[in-house]
């Protein structure tokens, strides 16, 4: 048994699990004024698109191909191209050995042909500056000089030539060379001026790291009201603020954050509130929504709604009003009560928002923690809403939420999706609600099987066609195991191989209504039986409750996929316990086979709630110290086979004697 | 007889009392943990002003790669070179799961990869090396061993070989080194930081104290100077460590094992950390 027990313990099955294994937290940042991978984002997509465009080519997945690219270039004739390539792909491989970290470390000799290399590509590019490709040899220029540390020429290039050329994704790199430039020769103002106005959130965090407080934005707001540097300080900030609001649970520390944080945050909204007054800034919605979503963090929610009404009246750019929009559905979404009203302006900013997720991530997941920390609560009165929310969001917990609601709710949930809408919010939900009918109905039948309600289950497990069952991932499972066999006796593994095969199943019939056939049957016989037969007939119930427990062989019977972090979900009965109760029934029985068997089973680890010993650990044996526990129901359960088989010394069966957690058990009882 | 059973207990008890026996010169060293060598004034006037003759300088990590080989990372590059008379020691930070399992030619590697450093950077052959890894009684046999190649590579270039020593591993045999760096700093659980300083607290070092006299290899002692910083999902997160509480751990190590007194490393050089603490305090720090 304890074989079995490791083996079990060790094996996680990759089968579709609940998402509630690893629930996520939703507490995503709301205060987006610009998008902080811009720059980046923006050059590899355009780069890209160029080498494609020239290429002829239109791949998902693009890496740029020095080779392919010149191959193209000769067939077009194009030996500027050619010798452009050839050059840039000698300046990408010194960038890269520079890079790669390896264990052959470069020889004097080494780092001086990089050098000369290096020197050869800039002066090509110089000879280049001419041509028709001129954009993209200044920026090879340009990358040199970079790499040979020679920044203060890399200024007086972008000053003098790079900035003088037409708008092009090479010219934006070039600036931004130029801005790193400047921070390198001293320039930090100019350069994180730059930095942002590119939206190059990454070399601005280098530069700020250790700058991000409420004082370090309010000497910058005094430097000037307009820093292109503010709105990734305030974002910073405020979402910082949230984080210390958000995650006191998650981690222990955030709470010593928080308290600095909320007196900063309170002083923020104090500056936000003078900035807006003073009338300097151009963007007073970036200010207004930023004070508002720190009111709203700690706890001012009525002062909050009244400020980000305002900020919705005040001027920015687009991202910034779409950000104070945002966080206006948010706040405003927490105090509102559902009625016609809200519901009509929540049907409006979701479709708002469903359509501004197609254009960035960002609004993804601002959906997401609006249902989730907002939304899913306030409709928890009506489930079929709750759930056609999360799944509007693409919830990774929609199918979590679906089963384990009550079942008379996803009733509900499954007649709200199958009418016709009544209103706008209803429009929005049930055009995102494509269910599948079979797998819903098999839920249904499903949650009546894990409330032992056999009729009602048959009900609805009926109108599930056969293929759905041969379909699913546990198919192999309900092909190759018997919920009549003794769990204790008899561990039903599957052959090596065959759980990752690809072989199809074709069931012979519905495992689900199978099984609720027979135990409608068999519980109906129960009132019928007496003396032995009904022993006999308590024993092989609880068989069968032990294997649809979700610790047992046959888990696929109540659920679509198992793990051993496994518990009893709500609304689920516990079949291990009604498997142990009718083992006691059956135990009392005076057949010895019958009585033995019963006894034994009434040990069975899976179906206690808790095991006979507790483990702790022993650092200085560096392994686990059994510590019996005496008032567990195993415990109690193996001293009651202990004395049925003193009783019958003489008569103990080897699967008994053999069992080395008896024999475990055994050591530890008769000290 | 009675006259050789005394002999024979005077001889036991000069081994033992042998059995660290301190061979470690009295001096003052630091730590340099930048991806850069490069000096500024203050750092170089600490140098001066508190008479330190030895920088333990991070020259790279090794961290498993992506095909599950342990490869170097992060590589110091050499925009300066030390003041005259202060000996640079390479130092190289390996993660534990490197580890796990033996990697054939790995010390090889690692130090043929320092002497092409040196070389390739002009920096005096070497003398010493350091490794640094937080070892735990599952890497620990895979660790002396290669410590053991390690030092058979450095054996030809008449080098020695040192390593730190984390509180805990005092508990474990000793590892096949010339001497070890017991590191007093990141002492505490990091995930409990708000009960303990994780930097340094004394209640967490006080558990091993009673290893430190049985503890057979020469030991420098390591002090923190800096400041702990973290940010978790965004949020910064500092710790500085009160000079007081450095100086009382210094106490307490030496006074359970005195020559912890002879070599003295902070860890490390930065501007920021030499304006943490007064002079005095770094004076304390570094009293023998």
């Amino acid at each position: 048994m304890k074989r079995f027990i490791v083996i079990s313990l060790l094996t996680v099955m990759s089968l579709p699990l609940l998402a509630c294994a690893w629930p996520g937290t939703h507490n995503y940042y709301l205060f987006s004024p610009y998008d902080s991978q811009e720059f980046r984002k923006r050059v590899e997509r355009i780069s890209e698109d160029n080498w494609q465009a020239y290429l002829g080519t239109k791949e998902e997945y693009f890496f740029f191909d020095a080779d392919e690219v010149i191959k193209v270039a000769q067939q077009k004739n194009d030996a500027l191209m050619v010798s452009y390539v050839n050059n840039l792909q000698r300046y990408l491989d010194c960038a890269d050995q520079k890079r790669q970290e390896q264990w052959d470390y470069p020889t004097k000799e080494q780092l001086a042909q990089r050098t000369a290399t290096l020197k050869a590509v800039k002066a090509y590019a110089q000879g280049k500056l001419k041509s028709r490709l001129r954009s993209q040899h200044a920026l090879l220029l340009m990358r040199c000089n970079m790499l040979l540390g020679l920044h203060a020429e890399n200024v007086t290039f972008w000053t003098t030539t790079g900035s003088l050329m037409i708008e092009s994704v090479y010219r934006d790199m070039m600036k931004n060379i130029y801005a790193g430039a400047l921070l390198k020769t001293g320039s930090e103002e100019a350069a994180t001026a730059l930095f942002a106005e590119q939206g190059d959130w990454e070399s601005l965090m280098t530069v700020y790291y250790k700058r991000r407080s409420y004082q370090a934005i309010r000497q910058e707001y005094l430097r000037n009201p307009n820093s292109p540097v503010l709105p990734f300080l305030l974002k910073d900030f405020v979402n910082n603020a949230q984080e210390a609001v958000d995650g006191p649970d998650v981690m222990e520390g955030k709470l010593f954050v928080r308290k600095i944080q909320r007196q900063e945050a309170m002083q923020m909204c104090q500056l936000a509130t003078q900035v807006v007054k003073e009338g300097k800034t151009e963007c007073p919605t970036l200010w207004q929504s930023a004070r508002a979503w720190l009111e709203f963090l700690f706890g001012d929610r009525r002062q909050a709604a009244t400020d980000i009404l305002s900020a919705a009246k005040m001027e920015g750019t687009d991202r910034q009003k779409d950000n104070t929009r945002v966080l206006m559905l948010y706040i405003t979404s927490a105090q509102a009560s559902p009625n016609a009203a809200f519901d009509s302006y929540l049907a409006d900013e979701l479709m708002w928002l469903d359509a501004k997720q197609k254009e960035d991530g960002h609004y993804h997941n601002v959906m997401d923690r609006l249902v989730h920390q907002v939304l899913a609560d306030k409709y928890a009165h009506r489930p079929e809403l709750a759930v056609s929310l999360l799944k509007a969001a693409n919830s990774d917990e929609y199918t979590t939420y679906v089963d384990t609601m009550e079942v008379g709710r996803l009733k509900q949930y499954i007649n709200y999706a199958s009418t016709s809408a009544q209103n706008g919010l209803d429009r929005f939900l049930k055009a995102h609600q494509q269910v599948d009918g079979d797998a819903l109905n098999d839920l249904v039948g499903t949650k009546y099987l894990r409330l032992c309600r056999w009729q009602d289950a048959l009900t609805w497990l009926q109108r599930v066609p056969l293929k759905f069952y041969n379909g699913r991932g546990y198919a192999v499972y309900a092909a190759n195991r018997s919920y009549k066999v003794e769990p204790w006796l008899k561990r039903q593994w599957l052959k090596q191989g065959l759980e990752y095969s690809d072989q199809k199943w074709n069931l012979p019939s519905n495992p689900k209504m199978d099984f609720a056939r027979e135990m409608l049957s068999m519980e109906g016989r129960l009132n019928v039986l007496s003396g032995q037969a009904l022993q006999q007939q308590y024993y092989d119930l609880a068989v069968r409750y032990a294997q649809a427990h979700f610790t047992g062989d046959c888990w696929f019977l109540m659920r679509d996929g198992k793990s051993v972090g496994d518990t009893l979900r709500p609304n689920e009965t516990h079949l291990g316990q009604k498997a142990c109760q009718l083992l006691q029934k059956a135990s009392q029985t005076a057949d010895f086979q019958l009585k033995e068997k019963a006894l034994f089973a009434l040990c069975y680890g899976y179906i206690n709630p808790q095991l006979w010993y507790t483990e702790e650990w022993n650092s200085k044996k560096f392994e686990n110290d059994k510590k019996p526990n005496a008032r567990s129901q195993q415990y109690k359960a193996w001293a009651g086979l202990v004395a049925f088989e003193k009783q019958n010394a003489t008569r103990t069966s080897r699967y008994v004697s053999r069992c080395d957690e008896y024999r475990q058990f055994l050591k530890v009882y008769n000290k | 007889m009675t006259r050789f059973l005394t002999l024979l207990l005077l001889a036991l008890l000069l081994v033992a009392c042998q059995r660290h026996d301190n061979t470690l010169a009295e001096q003052n060293a630091v730590y340099y943990w930048r991806t850069s060598l490069r000096l500024d004034s203050a750092e170089r006037a600490f140098l001066a002003q508190y008479h330190i003759n030895k920088v333990y300088c991070r020259y790279f990590d090794v961290v498993m790669g992506d095909d599950d080989e342990p490869v170097p990372n992060a590589t110091l590059t050499f925009a300066d070179t030390l003041p005259q008379g202060v000996e640079l020691v390479p130092t190289v930070y390996i993660t534990e799961d490197c580890m796990h399992q033996p990697h054939p030619g790995l010390a090889e590697k690692l130090v043929k990869r320092i002497q092409q450093m040196n070389e390739t950077n002009d920096i005096p052959a070497v003398r010493e090396l350091q490794i640094d890894c937080d070892y735990t009684a599952r890497s620990r046999q895979t660790y002396y061993d290669f410590l053991r190649e390690v030092n058979s590579h450095l054996s030809a270039l008449h080098a020695h070989l040192s390593t730190t020593i984390r509180l805990h591993q005092l508990a474990m045999p000793v590892p096949p080194v010339d001497y070890g760096v017991l590191m007093l700093y990141n002492t505490g659980d990091p995930n409990k930081f708000e009960d303990r300083n994780p930097v340094l607290d004394l209640r967490d070092v006080e558990p091993y104290v009673k290893h430190l006299d049985g503890y057979a290899l020469p030991l420098a002692a390591a002090y923190p100077v800096y400041q702990w910083q973290r940010t978790v999902y965004g949020v910064h997160l500092e710790h500085t460590i009160a000079a007081d509480e450095i100086l009382r751990v210094k106490q307490v190590v030496e006074h359970a094992r005195p020559d912890l007194s002879r070599t003295i490393v902070t860890y490390c050089l930065d501007k920021e950390n030499i304006q943490r603490y007064n002079p005095e305090t770094y004076e304390e720090i570094y009293r023998h």
